[in-house]
């Protein structure tokens, strides 16, 4: 005789203590009540993908190295789609390169970074803060839809965009990794990725 | 937060719902189920179809834990693999740098006839890092100084319109492949020419990688000031390198007991400093002439 009881919540092979076997409740009911949100089961919490964007929006405002302990993937991912979408407006389809670049990228950032901290770095902490710092570059793609950036200004708009993506991303990086004395260091090879990504918005 | 209750009538182990680790998989915890009633196993069946919450299935859970673990063996795996052919934390040493001295070694490399001691100065044997020694060698700017180089010598061939990826490619190979041959052949004269020398083959690496600083800054007076301005960079390069090489070289081969080689001996580390020296400008004329026509 199967007895009515709640569903099983619990993990293989270790009974939860909530297990009353003689409880008769409907089941289907508790089950839906008892999940956890869907975005929270998702692990996107948008409080602090909004507080990551802001730190990356404010360039001079000191980073909080904790931000980083959760690597959230999602708004890098949103950003390098707006990147794409933002370049398709312009008559590039080259999502395939965007997507090549981050990697070999996030890659070689990961390695140097590695190498240069006393902590080491997990790559998904190095692909969230590149993705996130990928924020401005959208900017100068979506101002390369209206304007053509091959003149003087649009040389200035670049390098200007391209410092401030990298000095945001070297900002994370130091407060994160607790290393001192290398913001300069950490910055240049980021400069060099979001100028390849430059390269692409502008030519 | 996962805690181990003792109580219970059965001193079974509880676990939450909320526990971070992963279940142990296989871990016979059968003996401490409390006494069921006859229909235990029949529910038991239903759970598996309970679809309106995914995470709950047990099913599920067993299937991200073994997949966990899964990676992390393969992580193992890659790490211990790493270790055996390089040896990450000699590698670390050469990547210990700050700010001040990249800034201070660039304007050496650049301008090195005022700099007076070239020892490279060692705390009880071990030679110290890079930031606390203006003459250790380091690897980050060369590693910089390569992708520079790179990406420079791309957007030299884009304002030529001769750019397409395959020309950066191939850019980047060819230097790749004159670096090797550099450093296999001072590989050889370190062999051949020394009893003892701390130069390892990173060591080699560090100061071969330390023309593309120069090459860098030929190709961006060239670009800037046409081809005069290109020749004048690269002889000013050129002889800075050879003088930066030859003292390094020279201090850095003997090692720290210089006085106790014999004389053909030291001859020997005397012409592969010289050699190594002089090979740098036909190197940085090679690699960058046809970046500025």
């Amino acid at each position: 005789m199967i007895q009515p009881q709640q569903p099983y919540t619990g993990q293989i092979f270790q009974p939860t203590q909530t297990f009353s076997p003689t409880a008769p409740q409907p089941f289907y009911g508790n089950s839906f009540e008892d999940e956890p949100p869907l975005l929270e089961e998702l692990g996107i919490n948008f409080d602090h993908i909004w507080q990551k964007t802001l730190t990356v929006l404010h360039p001079l405002k000191v980073a909080d190295g904790s931000i980083m302990n959760e690597t959230d993937l999602a708004g890098p991912m949103v950003f390098c789609l707006a990147f794409g979408a933002t370049l398709l407006l312009a008559g590039k389809i080259q999502f395939g390169y965007v997507y090549g670049i981050s990697a070999i990228g996030c890659l070689g950032m990961f390695c140097l970074l590695n190498l240069m901290s006393m902590t080491g770095v997990s790559f998904g902490c190095v692909a969230s803060v590149l993705g996130y710092c990928l924020l401005p570059m959208i900017l100068l793609s979506s101002f390369a839809v209206i304007f053509s950036l091959q003149g003087m200004i649009g040389i200035i708009l670049t390098a200007g965009i391209i410092g401030w993506c990298s000095f945001s991303a070297s900002k994370i990086f130091i407060s994160a990794l607790a290393m001192e004395g290398q913001q300069l260091l950490v910055a240049y090879p980021c400069a060099l990725l979001y100028g390849v990504f430059a390269l692409i918005s502008v030519f | 937060m996962a805690y181990h209750s003792g109580y219970g009538a059965h001193g079974s182990k509880h676990r939450t719902r909320a526990a971070p680790d992963p279940p142990p998989l296989f871990d016979d915890t059968s003996g401490g189920y409390p006494l069921q009633p006859g229909g235990y196993p029949a529910p038991g069946a239903d759970v598996a179809f309970n679809v309106n919450h995914l995470l709950g299935d047990p099913v599920a859970n067993v299937a991200m834990a073994y997949g966990s673990s899964i990676a992390s063996h393969g992580k193992d795996i890659v790490h211990k693999e790493l270790h055996r052919f390089v040896s990450v934390n000699k590698l670390k040493y050469f990547f210990a740098v700050d700010t001040a001295y990249v800034a201070k070694k660039l304007g050496l490399l650049v301008f090195p006839y005022t700099h007076q001691n070239w020892e490279v100065q060692y705390s009880r044997d071990v030679p110290l890092p890079p930031r606390q020694d203006l003459n250790a060698p380091d690897l980050y700017i060369p590693t910089m100084a390569f992708i520079t180089y790179v990406l420079l010598a791309g957007m030299a061939l884009g304002i030529q319109k001769r750019f397409s990826p395959e020309v950066l490619g191939l850019c980047a190979s060819t230097a790749l492949v004159w670096v090797v041959l550099e450093v296999l052949a001072l590989l050889l004269g370190v062999y051949l020419a020394t009893v003892r020398s701390d130069l390892s083959t990173f060591h080699l690496l560090a100061y071969s990688g330390y023309k593309y600083v120069g090459m860098i800054l030929s190709v961006l007076t060239g670009l800037l000031f046409g081809s005069d301005g290109y020749y004048v960079a690269l002889a000013w390069t050129s002889s800075a390198l050879m003088y930066f090489i030859a003292r390094s070289l020279r201090t850095a081969a003997l090692g720290p007991d210089s006085m106790g080689a014999p004389a053909p001996r030291q001859r020997l580390q005397l012409y592969l400093t010289l050699g190594a020296a002089a090979f740098q400008p036909l190197i940085i004329y090679w690699l960058t002439f046809h970046l500025v026509r």
